[in-house]
Formats: C-alpha cells, sequence, structure tokens
C-alpha cells in the first residue's frame, strides 16, 4: 500500500474514524486530485462523517450545505443584506454623500450573506472542507448549477464582479440514492460507495464511540447486528443504530444479551413497523443464541 | 517511459472491456482514473483495485462485472490476450412473435365484444365514437386518430405544487432580491414588489407494462398511452415484462410507434408469452426503487393480473411500491367487460395496495384513469 494512503488512514483512525482501505484510498485520490468526492451508500453507515473526520484531520472548517427540495441559489450561494442596505440608505438621506460612494457602500462584502458555497471558496487561511449533504433531496436543477460551482471554483456576483476561489476547498457529496444523480455531475467527481461494516470494523467503532461496553457484550452486539442485516429487512441498521442499542444496553447496565432484554429495546435497531413485526420472538431467540456464542 | 505508456494502453483496453459489458464508463474517467495511478502504489493490486474502482465512479450494482473484468485484465500474470468480453444483455430472439400488425387491424385476442350501435347517433361525433370503441376493434386510421387525441389529453395531467419558489406574478412571498433589480428601474423607488411562489411540480412516473399473449389485442394503444404520457411528463421510465423484465424507455422513439413496437418485440424475451407479475414486479422494486421511486412518482402497472407465479411475491413487491410511490394506478383491459370480477389470484393479492383500479380497454376508460395520474 502506498505510505501516503497509510498515513491517512492513520490520521483518520487517531480523529475517530474507522476507514477500511477503500475509504482511505478514495479520501486521498480526492486530495490530491483536487476532485470533489461523492459519497454513496445506505442511511447509517458513515457517509456525512468521513467529511467531518476529514475537517478535523485536516484541522480546517467544516462547511455544510445541507440540501433539500426547493434549496436555491439565495440560501445555497449569497443574498444581499437588504434590511441593512434599506437601513444605510435612510441614514445616508441626511448625509449627503456622494452617490458613487454610497453604492460602493451597499454594495461592498459587509452587506453580502455568505452562504455555505461562497463561504467555501473565500475562505482566506487555507482550503476548508465543503460537505454537500443529500445532493439527492435537492432538485435536478440544482445539480446543474452546482456543476458550474464545483468545475470553476469562482461566483460571479453581479454587483461585485467574479469571486475566485483562494484555496479550492475539499469538497465531499453524499448522497442516499433516493434518486440517480445526474451522470454529468458523477462524473465530475470521484465515487466511492460506503456498505455496511464488516465485523471487525464495527466492532472497533463500537469500542471507539461507546467506551462503556465491556468486550464481550461489544463481540455479541456486533455479532447480533450484522446478523441481522442478513435477514430480509426494510430498513437495516445502520453503524449509528449499532451504537444507540449499545448505549441503550449500556444504560440498562446489561452484561449480556437475552431475548427479552433485545424485544424491549429493538426499536434502537429497527425503524419499520413490518422490520420489528417481522423479527419475532423466535428469530430473536435465534439471533441471541447466535450473538451470544463463544467463539 | 514504456512502462507508463503500457499502463495507459492497458487502462484504454480495460475501460473498453467495461463498457462493453454495460458499465457506463467516459473518456472523462479514463483520464481520472491514469491520473489516480499516478498516486498510488502500481504494485499493489489491492490497491489498483480500489483506485479504479473509484477513479472509474462505478456503482455499486456494476461492482461485479467491474471485479471479474478486472481480474482478467489486471490479473498479474502478463497475459493480456484480448477474449471476447462476457455479453452482458443477451438479446433472446426465440420469442414467437405472435404479436401481427397487418397494417390494417390488430389480431383479435379475446372475442369481440357485443357490438354497440356507434356513427350513426345524430350528434356523435367521431371523436365521441372513438372513446367508447374497445381497442380491439380499431382499424389502422382510427389508431392514429387515437394516438393524436391520446397526446391531447395527456396534456390535461394534474400537477402538484413543489417546496421551490420560482417567481411568480402577484401572489406568494416577496422576493427582495428581484424587488431591489426592479427598483432600479425607477431610481429606487419600489413601485411594484416581485414575488416567488411554489413551483409546479413535475411529476414522474413509471410505467409497467404486461406483454404477455393475453394483452395482445391491447398492447399497442395502451403503449400509445405511455408515449403520449411521455411527450409531457419529463420523468417517464417504461418497462415490460411477462416472464423477465425489460427496462424499455431506450426501445422506443414516441413519433413511430409501429417501429418502436417492433423493437419492443425483439428485444423483449417471451412476447406474448406466459405472466410472471410477481417475480418482474419484485425485481423491479429491488433493482429500481432506490432511483426511480418517490413522493412524486405514479406508477402505472397494465395487466389483466392473470398470473402464473406466487402471488405472495407479488403482494409483497406491491407493499414495497404502496411505501415508496405516490400513487399507483392498476390498468386492466378486462375489467371492461361487465363479467370480469377481479378474482384471478394475482390480481387479488394485489388490489389492496392500488389507488386506483380502472379499465383499460377503450379511451374513456383511460380519460378517467389520468385523473389519478399526477
Amino acid at each position: 500500500m502506498n505510505e501516503e494512503i497509510r498515513s491517512t488512514q492513520a490520521a483518520m483512525e487517531r480523529c475517530g474514524y474507522i476507514a477500511e482501505p477503500a475509504i482511505a484510498t478514495a479520501v486521498y485520490l480526492a486530495k490530491e486530485m483536487q476532485k470533489p468526492l461523492l459519497v454513496e451508500g445506505e442511511a447509517g453507515v458513515g457517509k456525512t462523517e468521513i467529511a467531518k473526520v476529514l475537517a478535523r484531520m485536516l484541522a480546517t472548517d467544516l462547511i455544510r450545505l445541507q440540501c433539500y427540495e426547493g434549496l436555491d441559489v439565495n440560501t445555497a450561494l449569497y443574498e444581499w443584506n437588504y434590511q441593512r442596505q434599506l437601513l444605510r440608505l435612510k441614514i445616508a438621506e441626511r448625509e449627503a454623500r456622494e452617490p458613487e460612494k454610497l453604492e460602493q457602500l451597499i454594495f461592498g462584502r459587509e452587506y453580502l450573506l455568505e452562504r455555505p458555497l461562497l463561504r467555501a471558496i473565500t475562505r482566506r487561511e487555507g482550503p476548508a472542507v465543503l460537505l454537500i449533504d443529500e445532493i439527492d433531496r435537492a432538485d435536478e436543477g440544482f445539480e446543474a448549477f452546482l456543476l458550474e460551482v464545483l468545475s470553476d471554483f469562482q461566483i460571479t456576483i453581479p454587483e461585485l464582479g467574479t469571486i475566485r476561489a483562494e484555496h479550492v476547498p475539499l469538497v465531499v457529496l453524499t448522497s442516499n440514492r433516493s434518486r440517480e444523480i445526474g451522470d454529468a455531475l458523477r462524473r465530475r467527481c470521484l465515487y466511492l460507495y460506503v456498505e455496511h461494516p464488516g465485523f471487525e470494523k464495527e466492532l472497533r467503532i463500537l469500542h471507539g464511540k461507546v467506551p462503556g461496553v465491556n468486550e464481550q457484550l461489544a463481540r455479541t452486539i456486533t455479532r447480533f447486528v450484522q446478523r441481522l442485516r442478513a435477514r430480509e429487512l426494510r430498513k437495516l441498521p445502520g453503524v449509528a443504530e449499532t451504537l444507540d442499542w449499545a448505549q441503550a444496553l449500556v444504560r440498562l447496565h446489561r452484561d449480556a444479551l437475552d431475548a427479552e432484554t433485545v424485544r424491549a429495546t429493538l426499536g434502537c435497531l429497527l425503524k419499520d413497523e413490518h422490520d420489528i413485526k417481522s423479527t419475532g420472538e423466535e428469530a430473536v431467540t435465534e439471533l441471541v443464541a447466535y450473538a451470544s456464542a463463544r467463539d | 517511459m514504456s512502462g507508463a505508456h503500457g499502463v495507459v494502453a492497458q487502462l484504454a483496453r480495460f475501460a473498453s472491456a467495461l463498457r462493453d459489458c454495460g458499465v457506463r464508463v467516459g473518456l472523462g474517467d479514463e483520464i481520472d482514473a491514469a491520473a489516480a495511478l499516478t498516486f498510488i502504489d502500481l504494485l499493489d493490486r489491492a490497491e489498483v483495485h480500489r483506485a479504479l474502482r473509484i477513479a472509474f465512479k462505478v456503482q455499486r450494482d456494476a461492482w461485479e462485472t467491474f471485479d471479474r473484468l478486472f481480474e482478467h485484465y489486471w490479473g498479474g500474470s502478463g497475459k493480456l490476450e484480448r477474449q471476447a468480453p462476457p455479453q452482458t444483455l443477451p438479446r433472446d430472439h426465440r420469442g414467437p412473435l405472435q404479436w401481427k400488425w397487418d397494417g390494417e387491424r390488430v389480431r383479435l385476442a379475446a372475442p369481440a365484444e357485443p357490438e354497440q350501435p356507434e356513427g350513426e347517433l345524430p350528434g356523435y361525433s367521431p371523436e365521441a365514437v372513438l372513446r367508447r370503441k374497445p381497442f380491439d376493434q380499431f382499424s389502422a386510421s382510427e389508431l392514429a386518430a387515437m394516438e393524436r387525441l391520446l397526446a391531447r389529453l395527456a396534456l390535461r395531467l394534474a400537477t402538484r405544487r413543489s417546496r421551490r419558489l420560482v417567481p411568480a406574478a402577484a401572489r406568494g412571498v416577496v422576493d427582495l432580491r428581484r424587488s431591489f433589480r426592479r427598483s432600479l428601474a425607477s431610481e429606487g423607488e419600489f413601485l411594484k414588489l416581485a414575488r416567488r411562489a411554489r413551483a409546479i411540480d413535475e411529476p414522474s412516473l413509471v410505467v409497467l407494462y404486461d406483454t404477455s399473449g393475453s394483452m395482445d389485442a391491447y398492447t399497442r394503444v395502451l403503449l400509445a398511452f405511455a408515449f403520449a404520457l411521455r411527450r409531457v411528463v419529463k420523468r417517464v421510465e417504461i418497462f415490460a415484462f411477462n416472464t423477465t423484465l425489460v427496462r424499455a424507455t431506450r426501445m422506443i422513439a414516441p413519433a413511430r410507434i409501429p417501429q418502436s413496437l417492433e423493437r419492443l418485440a425483439a428485444g423483449v424475451p417471451d412476447w406474448s408469452g406466459g405472466t410472471r407479475i410477481g417475480a418482474c414486479l419484485a425485481e423491479f422494486v429491488a433493482l429500481h426503487k432506490e432511483t426511480l421511486l418517490d413522493r412524486n412518482t405514479t406508477v402505472i402497472l397494465v395487466s389483466d393480473g392473470l398470473d402464473h407465479g406466487d402471488t405472495a411475491l407479488l403482494a409483497g413487491a406491491m407493499r414495497e411500491l404502496r411505501a415508496r410511490a405516490r400513487t399507483i394506478v392498476w390498468l386492466n383491459p378486462l375489467l371492461g367487460d361487465s363479467r370480469y370480477r377481479p378474482e384471478a389470484g394475482g390480481m387479488r393479492a394485489a388490489l389492496p395496495f392500488v389507488d386506483h383500479f380502472g379499465a383499460a380497454h377503450n379511451l374513456e376508460s383511460l380519460e378517467s384513469a389520468l385523473r389519478f395520474v399526477p
């Protein structure tokens, strides 16, 4: 393995993210090739976490743009602070200033509300990490707009002129695949698909994030969840669910799993009525027996 | 130097093999891949594998193909002779083409309905006749007229408002940005405030089309219906199914229905054969639920519900559809017959999940179904 990928992996781990080689490679390549990284995968596999860890690792700001249906340029890019501009004009009426000066004043940077995309490219201290979260929730039109920003890293504001990126930010886009991302955007990025973690990885994450859990219980929990994911479920439990569940069990002072506790706390893992119903008494008993078996 | 050149050539061969197997890889991806290779340890095969998968942007469903070809092209043994890449999507031409269009009439599959008086009634425009006439009795010119009518009908689709705000004339919230711009023309006075209101949402549509033998008589018209919808709804996906599921959206061109039908008949294995609705729907759900189904999606199923497969499978798939899509419309040509009762196993299993269960034997019935399309 390339030394630098290995050190990326180690650095991510120091920041609390257990990265498989594939994730470390993707992060390293995105950094070196200065390309956005598009991360896809099921809910709860830690897609957003990658960006957060990246920011921590590089000791820089995480600038987050949460996408939603109806997101537009005013909320993503910039907006003039109209109220403040109006106030300034009112004051100016009594001052009798030169009109050009006044115009320069109210269309100055301090009257500009920077939204995430603009903030990401104007950060002075060094490249920021720009997280564009759940891009699949935004409209397709927004995707096209994003394409432009991500390729040039410059933004034109009619009153101010073109603002070029001081430092090209490291961009991470995430998608839950609630709709297919357009080819054009996908092509512009590097692509990483994150799967549910394997046993060893999940166990390490569990130890890292829930310090109060003992070794035996952690193993049992992980085995249980891994086995549960193999079942026909509508919504597979992600790592986030595993951690919640482990927290819950620690709070309940359980040292081992039993069917009754599992049934009482199943809501931490399964968030779908149909899934909970289909995981009945028999299934839980079987899962507990499997998970509790000594290695 | 020659080593680097060798790697690039190898990469190009690999990319072209990927393309042959249906993995979408563009030139830009090849360049990315070549760039990525300069950053990694070329002697570590696993790392080359990871880097290429990232740089080629290989989606999860294409991983198996990618892995297989990677094994072949980057096997490390130095043998690089090019074998014919395994074909995906084998076209099945065995399917008996029972569906016939002789230029005059669609072949009758079901016993003709009792003739209704038509044409001679006073006040009956030809269009009105057309509306009531069962599809299986249509002649070629009538079909053409019908297609035009359908195209017009589809234009009337109702729509939904999205959460997105777009400039609007006199209603909605004040748009300060545009108001300011506009005030420049009147020396800074706000004579008229600009406003924004919620946009009209673009609906998306998935048509799942049964091409089994029992549906033959209706195929042409119902496909014309799907085409007509395609003209007004931007996102339409059309699938044909009988014993297997085929994504037909790209096989058809709305302007040329007869040719499209021929292409479809050739591309869809077992055209006019039996049906396994359950298995096909389950496959659709498994493969496409993430990308094609959302809160704006209307699913139109066109089938007679005569399933030769497992009804439990069908019910499961329908439940999943129900959970994802906005509306489910089931069009059943048999419903036009007053003697028909939806008692076939498949139909009964699916009905609880259907929002609108309608006939599809004549234009009038299609028109009423349109009310349920977004």
